[in-house]
C-alpha cells in the first residue's frame, strides 16, 4: 500500500512536469495550427539556459525562471515573425517540414556549443526530501510540480480571461475577422509562438532540475508532449494538466505493476485509444 | 406518378434546439420545388438530411419508393441525388475541369470508369452552365459567381435524378439570376426533380412549379407559388407586414 | 507521353541499373539505401501526398515487412520470397484492421494516432519471443549487393508506375478529391472510407517490401531500428521536399536529400547535420511546393519563382 502511494505520488509529480512540457506545444498547435516538431529542442535550450545561469552566474533555476522565459519568448517571437510567418499559408506539411529542419539545426548547434556531455542543475536543496506520512517528496520535484501547475493555471487565466487571450483565440478562429477588429495577425502570431516557446523553455528549466540534459533529448520530449496534448485536448490549458497527470500516473503504475518496457506501450496505447474514442481529449468533446 | 423523392415526418433536434419538426413533402420528376423560409428555418438542414450528410432525429427519406435512411452520403450520390452547397465546396487544387470530372467519375450508378470520358462529360456540363471559357483555370481562381456555377456543374456531371440546390442565386445580379433560372428550367425539362432553396422571392416565384415554406422548422405552406405567396400565414411569417 | 520523355526515362533507368557494374561498392551501397528510401517516400506519397493523410505509421509497415522476412527465414527456414510475402500479409492485415478506426481521424490527429501506433508496435514486438524480443534476429547472409540493388530498383520502378497509374485513374482522382475536400468528395459519390483504407494498404504494401529487402541486406534487425520513427520522418521529408502528390517528386526528393546528406557527411562532418537542417528550412521557405514543382517552373519564370512563393505564402 505504501509502495502504491509512493508510486502514485511520483506519477503525479512527474505528471505536473509533463503538463508544463506540453503546454507550449498545445498552445501553438491549438491556436496557430502549427505542429512544432522542434518543441523538444526548445525545452532543451531552456534547460541549458538555466544551467548556464546557475553554473556561471549562480542564479537559482527557479528564481531565474522569469529571465529564461523572457529570453525564450524573444527567441520565439523572432522566429515566428522572421521565419515561420513566411510559410503559414504554404501547402500542407510545410510547417511540419520547417520545424523539423529547425529541430535538426537546434540540436546540432547545441551539440557544437554545449558538447554532448550530460548536465544537471543541482541547487543545494536538490537532495532534500519532504516527508508526507509514508510518502517521500523530493524537494526539487515538488518545486517543479508547483511551478508547472502555476504556469498552466496562469495560461488558462490568460487565454480565457484577458483581452490578449481573447484576441489570440479570435485570431486563431478567424484570421479575416481578427483583422477587422484591428488585430495585427503577424504580431499576434509571433506573440503566441513566443509564449509557446517561453513555456517550453520554462519546462526545460524544471526538467533540468530533476533530470539530465543533453542536446538529444528534444525528439523524445516532442513525442511525449504530443501524446499529452492529444490526451488532454487542445482546447483548454487545464486539459493539458489533466493529460500530463494522467500520463504520469499511467506510466508510473505501469512500471510498477507490469514492467518498465511496457511504460511506452501504456502511454502511447492510451494516446491511440483516446484518439479513437474521444478525439477531443479527456476534457474535450466526445467523438 | 409515384414520387421520385419523398420525405416523411423529418425531424432534427440539435441538443435541445428543434431545427426541423415533422416536415413531409414529395418531389416528382420534371418538377421544380422551391423551398423558402427565413434564415434558420431549417432549409439547409432538410437538404443535408436528403443528401445524407446529416442524420435525422426522426422521420424517413424515400427515393423512388425505397427508404434510403441507412445509406451513407456517397451511396445516395450514386443513386442519383446531387446537391450544391451554400458554403461552396470546390476542390481547390484541381482545375475547373477536373472538379467537375470528379462528379462524372463517381456520380449516378458509379459514374464513368475512364478519365477521358469523364472529362468529356465535364466539358459538356461546364458549357451548359456557361463556364466554357474557364475550363482550364484552377478552381480557386474563380470568383463568387463562377464558383456558384461550378457547384452546379459538379452536381450536374453526376447525372442526378434529383438535384438539391442550396442558394445558387445568392449574390447574383438580375442578368445572372435569369441565366440560372434558364439553366434550372432546362435541367427540369430533362426530367430531373429539382429542389431549390432561395431567398430571392421574385426569382423563385417565376421558377418554381410548386413552393414549400418552412418557418421555425415546420412546414407552413405547400402549393402553387400564387397560392402560397398570398397565404396570410406565409405573408406574416416570412414577408412581414408587406403584401407580396 | 511524349517520345523523348520515354526515351529519357529509359536511358536513366539503364544508367541506374548499370551502377553495380560500373560504380564502386560504396556507390552501390549508397544506391541501395537511396532506392529503398525512394520506395518508402513513394509509398508514403500514396497516403500522404495523394490522399492527404500524413501517416506516421508507414514505419510500422516497414517493420512488419522486415520482421516478416526475418521470422520466415530464421525461425521457419523459408525462402526469401516467402518471407517477403509474409511481411506483406502482416502489413495488409494491419492496414485493414487498424486502418478503419484510425482513418476516421482528420489531419494532425491521424498523424499522431499513427505515431502512437508505431511506438506501441515497437514495445509489443520487443516482448514477442518469435521475433527475438529485444535482441532481435540475425538473418543468413547473402553477399551480393548487385542483386539487392537491382531488386530495390525494380521495386522503385513498380512503385512509381503504380503512382503513375494512380495519377490518371478513377481511384487516384477519388483520393485527390478526398484530399482536397473530403465531405465534398463523399457527396459526389466517392466511397471515402474504402478508398482511404485501400490507399493506406497500398502504401503499406510498398513499405513492407522495402523493409523486407532491407532486412535481408543488412542481415540484422531489432525492434528499435525496424520500427524507427526517424525513418518515417525521413520518408515524409523526402516526399514533401521533392513534391507530394506528384509522380516523380518523392524520387527526386529521396535522391537529392540522400546525396546532400552523403556529401555533407564526408566533407563537413562536424557540422553536416547543421547544414542539412538549414537546407530544409531554406527549401521550405523558397519552394514550398517541392523540388519537382520548382524544376518544372524554374525554366519558365527564373528567379521570380522564389519571390512569388514568398509573396503567396507569407502571413
Amino acid at each position: 500500500m505504501e509502495l502504491f502511494a509512493q508510486v502514485l505520488v511520483n506519477g503525479i509529480l512527474q505528471g505536473g512536469l509533463y503538463a508544463v512540457m506540453a503546454l507550449g506545444l498545445a498552445l501553438v498547435w491549438g491556436v496557430l495550427n502549427i505542429v512544432n516538431l522542434a518543441h523538444g529542442a526548445f525545452i532543451m535550450l531552456g534547460g541549458y539556459g538555466s544551467w548556464y545561469l546557475y553554473t556561471y552566474a549562480h542564479i537559482d533555476p527557479f528564481l531565474g525562471l522569469p529571465l529564461t522565459a523572457a529570453v525564450m519568448f524573444a527567441l520565439g517571437y523572432a522566429l515566428q515573425r522572421g521565419l515561420l510567418n513566411l510559410v503559414i499559408r504554404a501547402p500542407m506539411f510545410n510547417t511540419l517540414l520547417i520545424t523539423f529542419g529547425l529541430e535538426v539545426v537546434l540540436t546540432y548547434l547545441a551539440q557544437l556549443v554545449f558538447t554532448a556531455d550530460f548536465r544537471t542543475i543541482n541547487p543545494p536543496y536538490a537532495g532534500s526530501n519532504l516527508a508526507l506520512g509514508p510518502v517521500v517528496l523530493p524537494l526539487a520535484r515538488l518545486a517543479a510540480f508547483a511551478v508547472a501547475i502555476a504556469l498552466a493555471v496562469g495560461m488558462w487565466l490568460l487565454l480565457l480571461h484577458t483581452r490578449l487571450g481573447r484576441a489570440i483565440r479570435a485570431t486563431a478562429q478567424n484570421l479575416v475577422a481578427a483583422r477587422l477588429y484591428g488585430v495585427e495577425p503577424r504580431h499576434l502570431y509571433a506573440l503566441t509562438f513566443g509564449l509557446g516557446i517561453a513555456l517550453a523553455g520554462s519546462a526545460g528549466t524544471l526538467y533540468g532540475t530533476v533530470s539530465q540534459i543533453n542536446p538529444y533529448i528534444g525528439a523524445a520530449l516532442t513525442a511525449k508532449s504530443f501524446a499529452i496534448s492529444i490526451i488532454g485536448g487542445l482546447e483548454n490549458p487545464l486539459g493539458v494538466i489533466a493529460g500530463g497527470l494522467f500520463l504520469g500516473i499511467v506510466e508510473s503504475l505501469t512500471t510498477l505493476y507490469v514492467g518498465q518496457t511496457f511504460a511506452d506501450v501504456a502511454s502511447f496505447g492510451t494516446l491511440v485509444l483516446v484518439l479513437v474514442a474521444r478525439p477531443g481529449g479527456l476534457l474535450g468533446r466526445a467523438a | 406518378m409515384s414520387a421520385l423523392l419523398e420525405v416523411r415526418h423529418a425531424t432534427k433536434i440539435f441538443s435541445g434546439l428543434v431545427a426541423l419538426h415533422d416536415v413531409s413533402f414529395t418531389l416528382a420528376p420534371g418538377e421544380i420545388l422551391g423551398l423558402i423560409g427565413p434564415n434558420g428555418a431549417g432549409k439547409t438542414t432538410l437538404i443535408s438530411f436528403i443528401s445524407g450528410t446529416l442524420a435525422p432525429s426522426g422521420g424517413e427519406v424515400l427515393f423512388e419508393g425505397a427508404s434510403i435512411d441507412r445509406l451513407p452520403a456517397f451511396r445516395r450520390a450514386r443513386l442519383g441525388i446531387g446537391r450544391t452547397f451554400q458554403i461552396m465546396q470546390p476542390f481547390p487544387g484541381l482545375s475547373v475541369l477536373d472538379n467537375v470530372a470528379v462528379g462524372a467519375l463517381f456520380g449516378s450508378g458509379g459514374g464513368h470508369s475512364r478519365l477521358a470520358q469523364a472529362r468529356e462529360e465535364a466539358r459538356a456540363c461546364l458549357e451548359f452552365v456557361g463556364l466554357g471559357p474557364f475550363i482550364g483555370k484552377r478552381a480557386d481562381e474563380l470568383g463568387g459567381t463562377g464558383r456558384k456555377r461550378l457547384e452546379l456543374a459538379k452536381a450536374l456531371a453526376m447525372q442526378p435524378r434529383v438535384l438539391l440546390c442550396d442558394e445558387v442565386m445568392a449574390g447574383l445580379n438580375h442578368v445572372e439570376i435569369e441565366e440560372v433560372i434558364d439553366i434550372l428550367r432546362k435541367v427540369r425539362d430533362r426530367g430531373i426533380g429539382v429542389l431549390v432553396i432561395e431567398h430571392v422571392i421574385k426569382a423563385i416565384k417565376s421558377l418554381s412549379d410548386r413552393l414549400l415554406v418552412l418557418h421555425h422548422g415546420e412546414k407552413i405552406a405547400d402549393g402553387t407559388p400564387e397560392a402560397v405567396l398570398s397565404n396570410p400565414v406565409v405573408v406574416e411569417a416570412y414577408l412581414g407586414r408587406k403584401r407580396a | 507521353m511524349k517520345a523523348w520523355r520515354v526515351a529519357l526515362a529509359l536511358a536513366a533507368l539503364c544508367a541506374l541499373a548499370g551502377v553495380p557494374w560500373y560504380g564502386s561498392d560504396v556507390l552501390t551501397q549508397f544506391g541501395i539505401n537511396a532506392l529503398l528510401l525512394a520506395v518508402l517516400a513513394q509509398g508514403w506519397n500514396i497516403i500522404g501526398g495523394y490522399t492527404g493523410y500524413a501517416s506516421f505509421g508507414n514505419s510500422v509497415f516497414y517493420g512488419l515487412g522486415s520482421y516478416g522476412v526475418a521470422i520466415a527465414m530464421v525461425q521457419w527456414h523459408l525462402p526469401f520470397a516467402v518471407g517477403l510475402a509474409f511481411g506483406v500479409v502482416l502489413a495488409l492485415v494491419f492496414a485493414f484492421v487498424l486502418g478503419v478506426p484510425v482513418l476516421r481521424l482528420k489531419g494532425h490527429y491521424f498523424a499522431i494516432a499513427t505515431l502512437g501506433l508505431s511506438q506501441v508496435m515497437t514495445a509489443i514486438v520487443s516482448n514477442v519471443e518469435l521475433a527475438g524480443q529485444n535482441i532481435g534476429l540475425v538473418l543468413p547472409p547473402l553477399n551480393d549487393d548487385a542483386q539487392f540493388y537491382e531488386l530495390s530498383l525494380g521495386l522503385l520502378l513498380i512503385a512509381t508506375l503504380t503512382v503513375g497509374w494512380l495519377s490518371r485513374s478513377r481511384f487516384g482522382f477519388g483520393l485527390i478529391a478526398i484530399r482536397e475536400n473530403e465531405e465534398g468528395a463523399a457527396v459526389m459519390g466517392v466511397n471515402t472510407t474504402l478508398y482511404k483504407v485501400l490507399a493506406f494498404a497500398l502504401s503499406g504494401f510498398f513499405s513492407a517490401l522495402a523493409g523486407g529487402i532491407h532486412a535481408y541486406w543488412i542481415t540484422f534487425l531489432d525492434p528499435e531500428s525496424a520500427f524507427d520513427i526517424g525513418l518515417n520522418v525521413k520518408m515524409i521529408i523526402m516526399a514533401v521536399f521533392g513534391g507530394p502528390g506528384t509522380v516523380l517528386g518523392p524520387i527526386v526528393g529521396a535522391f537529392s536529400l540522400s546525396a546532400i546528406a552523403e556529401v555533407l557527411s564526408s566533407e563537413v562532418t562536424s557540422i553536416a547535420g547543421l547544414f542539412f537542417g538549414l537546407v530544409i528550412v531554406t527549401a521550405v521557405v523558397l519552394m514550398p511546393r517541392g523540388l519537382a514543382d520548382m524544376l518544372r517552373h524554374l525554366r519558365r519564370t527564373g528567379w521570380r519563382y522564389f519571390l512569388e512563393n514568398l509573396r503567396m505564402h507569407r502571413l
